[in-house]
């Protein structure tokens, strides 16, 4: 079973992303379980996980909030390219809190984009899906923690 | 400590011969010193004494030679001048032995005496100065003086030739008497010089002995050090000592250093050591008990089972900038001298892996133990009715992961969860507990507590409800190991499942068939949740069951759960203890009716306990209590209003919270579910004698009514 500890270090390598990055900090939505839903918005950066716990994390989030992003972020290029650098920025900041947290315990891949397919993400069976909505000034995307 | 011992008697053994040698060394020098005083003194006199053993023969033949000269007439100065010498020579080498020591006196005086005898002949000698020749036209003769002067040279001539041999005698017995002084001191000079070497020998053979000793001890020293050091390297415990201000040694393990990720452990106190790393609570204790270690009377036994360190959860940098969860064991040794206590040994392991294994054992046996008891309880049930409840469950647990889902940024929209998951989690419980599934009915009264904790923050965010969808998740699978079993149990009674794994096998379709129906059900469920109140809380009752048979299959959902929390209602608030009934002219039994009925205007459920009744007082004092009313709108309450308390989320007249009542949830939700179907509830009461629940229901629709 995942531990409250893991999650929240998960959850902390996005926040702390948007308050590095963007000098706002985000907040969390109230979380809950994915049930047969998708929890896709328009970008979506990955990593993949094996070692201690198997599966995947991601975060994914709508155009608009990461163009808002990229603005307070004093950039000017608002391009696809750009939105998947981003999302990817963001899944490499979740990634390095994990290592620092789980060191060796955990095998994270480097990050992988998804933009605008809606893939199927891979689901390591027996697993379930907590989705941590992130809000950040109006906007809202979502971190997925899916792991064995 | 043995090796120590016999080192140091070694070491006192070494340095008492030392001494004894350097002592004797030093006699040695003393005593030769002095003997060659002596000798050189003595060489001196036998100079002396030498020297004056030739003067009697010198003077006979310097007294022949001036007679000669006298006797040819040659001149006689220079040898009567020698003669002078002579004498004044024996006398100043006589006086100069008289006034030394260490000379043979009676020897001494009999040459004194002899050469006294000299002086009558010799002085006329010595005394003449005139001219002794006398020169004529015929030649040169003795002058008349010359004549007396050689009669006298001639008699001293004479009585020198006759006493020399005598006094030469003497003086040669003197010189051999110090010649043998002589001797016997050089002898005994070189028996010293003999005994000086050999000590000499002796005390380089004792420091080299001793230079081997120190260069063994030295070597065995240096391989002791490295094997300690070796020791400290390799360790995986943190070792130190402590001193009697509580401070670490200056020797400590390498593995101190990655336990506590730091390298300046010298001089560094134990609540400095530990300050950052637990709380205050725990370091005030920690600090205590090793105060209480430097205690004479202190039972280290004792100590041991006290030790308030042996399982300490510290957060230490996991070197690569985060922080991580350890657990350390602090282990405690009194290191005892002549004088007390030392020192104190302590020893630091991380049994963080440990913990965590035997926490994952736990959790595995307390899961084998849920599972046994669950099987156990599955073979005691019908295991469509837990299918059924299984299925009402999952349902229920869908609308708690639906209310979490309900976006929500402020604290209001976050607290307007908490009253919904409340309601909907001890819906399940209760009919969890009366189809005795304990293991269910624990994991939700758990997630109860969760969401009751948060009630009473007065800041939420989502943050927080990051344990409660953790718990959903672990109850969600609890259910899943549940059907698990369940299926295994009806492969075992009725043949294998059916592929697609639900409950309705054949054989269970069968048995469905023939089973009892859901009237009867509910009855079993109600009477079996009945009997298990009565145990648990020690108040025997009689539930008696009137026209369930009546109740629309429709209802039968919303009845069960109205009469499974009415029921543990009943049981925690309404029937009272023995003593309290019999007290009360009461039957030592209690009595629980319900009664359902079909009315032309719908249905009627009524459910009646003859208990303790309700107070309005005591109502209102417990809503002051829990903060839904002030004490004047409390004052302002009339009867009736009081009396409609109990249906108010969170209301609870118990301070305690306990698997069956205290969280003011088990009447709203049979409130609620009576509104949802359109009906209405009303309580009467009389303080003492009952509690009277009436709800009634709108007729069912056609296609629902059974």
């Amino acid at each position: 079973m995942l531990r409250e500890e893991e999650l929240k270090t998960f959850v902390e390598g996005t926040t702390r992303y948007f308050e590095v990055a963007a000098q706002q900090p985000a907040t969390i939505g109230s979380p809950y379980l994915l049930e047969g839903e998708t929890a896709m918005h328009d970008y979506t950066g990955m990593i993949n996980v094996s070692g201690k716990r198997e599966g995947v994390v991601y975060f994914t989030a709508p155009r608009a909030m990461l163009t808002v992003l990229l603005m307070k972020m004093q950039e000017s290029d608002f391009s696809h390219e750009s939105m998947r650098d981003l999302v990817g920025e963001v899944a490499n900041t979740i990634s390095g809190n994990a290592r620092r947290d789980f060191g060796h315990d955990f095998v994270i891949s480097v990050p992988s984009v998804f933009a605008g397919e809606k893939p199927q993400i891979p689901q390591p069976p027996g697993a379930r899906s907590f989705v941590i909505p992130i809000h950040w000034r109006s906007h809202s995307a979502k971190l997925v923690v899916s792991l064995t | 400590m043995q090796s120590s011992g016999a080192d140091r008697v070694r070491r006192l053994l070494t340095a008492a011969a030392g001494a004894l040698l350097a002592a004797l060394m030093a006699l040695v020098l003393i005593v030769g010193f002095r003997l060659a005083t002596r000798i050189r003194a003595n060489v001196a006199l036998l100079q002396r004494a030498s020297l004056l053993e030739t003067y009697p023969s010198a003077l006979s033949q310097q007294l022949t030679a001036l007679r000669e000269r006298l006797g040819t007439l040659e001149y006689t100065g220079g040898v009567h001048q020698e003669l002078a010498d002579s004498v004044a020579g024996f006398d100043r080498n006589l006086a100069a032995l008289e006034r030394r020591p260490g000379v043979d006196r009676p020897v001494l005086r009999a040459a004194g005496r002899l050469w006294k005898a000299y002086t009558p002949v010799l002085a006329p000698v010595l005394a003449y100065s005139g001219e002794p020749y006398s020169d004529t036209d015929f030649g040169s003769s003795l002058s008349v003086s010359g004549k007396i002067y050689y009669t006298q040279v001639r008699r001293a001539e004479l009585f020198a030739q006759s006493s020399a041999p005598a006094l030469h005698r003497r003086l040669a017995a003197l010189s051999a008497a110090l010649q043998k002084r002589t001797s016997s001191a050089a002898s005994r000079l070189r028996l010293l010089l003999s005994v000086g070497v050999l000590a000499v020998l002796l005390l380089g053979a004792a420091a080299a002995y001793l230079q081997l000793a120190r260069s063994r001890g030295e070597r065995a020293a240096r391989a002791a050090e490295e094997q300690t050091r070796d020791i400290l390297h390799t360790v995986r415990e943190g070792l130190f000592l402590l001193d009697a201000d509580y401070r670490i040694g200056t020797v400590w393990s390498q593995a101190l250093t990655h336990l506590f990720g730091r390298e300046d452990f010298a001089g560094l106190s134990f609540e400095e050591l530990l300050r950052d790393k637990v709380s205050p609570a725990t370091l005030a204790t920690a600090t205590k008990y090793i105060k209480l270690l430097w205690g004479e009377r202190a039972h280290e036994n004792l100590m041991k089972s006290i030790n308030p360190l042996g399982q300490l959860e510290v957060i230490l940098d996991n070197g690569r900038g985060g922080k991580e969860t350890h657990y350390l064991q602090f282990n405690f040794h009194r290191v005892v001298g002549p004088q007390g206590v030392k020192h104190v040994l302590c020893t630091v392991a991380d049994i963080t892996s440990n913990v965590m294994l035997a926490r994952e054992l736990h959790e595995a046996q307390e899961s084998a133990h849920s599972q046994i008891d669950m099987m156990v309880s599955m073979l005691h049930s019908d295991p469509l009715q837990v299918g059924g409840f299984l299925d009402t469950a999952a349902a229920g647990l869908k609308h708690v992961n639906a209310i979490l889902k309900e976006p929500a940024r402020s604290h209001a929209e976050f607290s307007r969860k908490l009253t919904g998951l409340a309601r909907e989690l001890h819906s399940i419980k209760g009919e969890a507990s009366a189809l005795n599934l304990m293991s269910i009915a624990q994991r939700v009264h758990h997630l109860e507590d969760m969401v009751e904790e948060l009630k009473g923050k007065s800041e939420l965010t989502g943050n927080d409800f990051l344990p409660v969808v953790l718990k959903l998740d672990e109850l969600l699978a609890h259910l899943r190991a549940v059907r698990e079993v369940i299926l295994r149990l009806s492969t075992l009674k009725d043949g294998p499942p059916s592929p697609d794994g639900t409950l309705s096998s054949p054989i269970l379709r069968l048995r469905g068939a023939e089973r009892a129906s859901g009237a009867e059900e509910l009855a079993a469920t109600l009477q079996g949740l009945a009997r298990k109140l009565a145990e648990d809380h020690g108040k025997p009752f009689t539930l008696s069951l009137e026209g369930l048979e009546a109740v629309p299959v429709a209802y039968l959902p919303t009845v069960k759960d109205c009469l499974i929390q009415m029921l543990r209602n009943a049981a925690v608030h309404g029937i009272e203890p023995d003593a309290v009934r019999r007290a009360g002219s009461k039957s030592a039994t209690g009595l629980v009716r319900v009664q359902f009925r079909r009315l032309e205007s719908g249905c009627e459920l009524v459910f009646e306990d003859d208990g303790a009744g309700l107070s309005p007082e005591t109502l209102k004092e417990a809503a002051v209590r829990k903060q839904l009313l002030t004490e004047e709108q409390a004052a302002e309450l009339d009867n009736r209003s009081a009396l409609a308390l109990i249906f108010k989320p969170g209301f609870s007249t118990r301070t305690e919270v306990s698997m069956d009542a205290g969280r003011g949830t088990g009447m709203d939700v049979v409130a609620k579910a009576v509104y949802a179907l359109g009906g209405r509830i009303g309580v009467s009461t009389h303080p003492g004698r009952f509690t009277r629940f009436k709800i009634a229901l709108p007729a069912p629709s056609q296609t629902a009514v059974a």
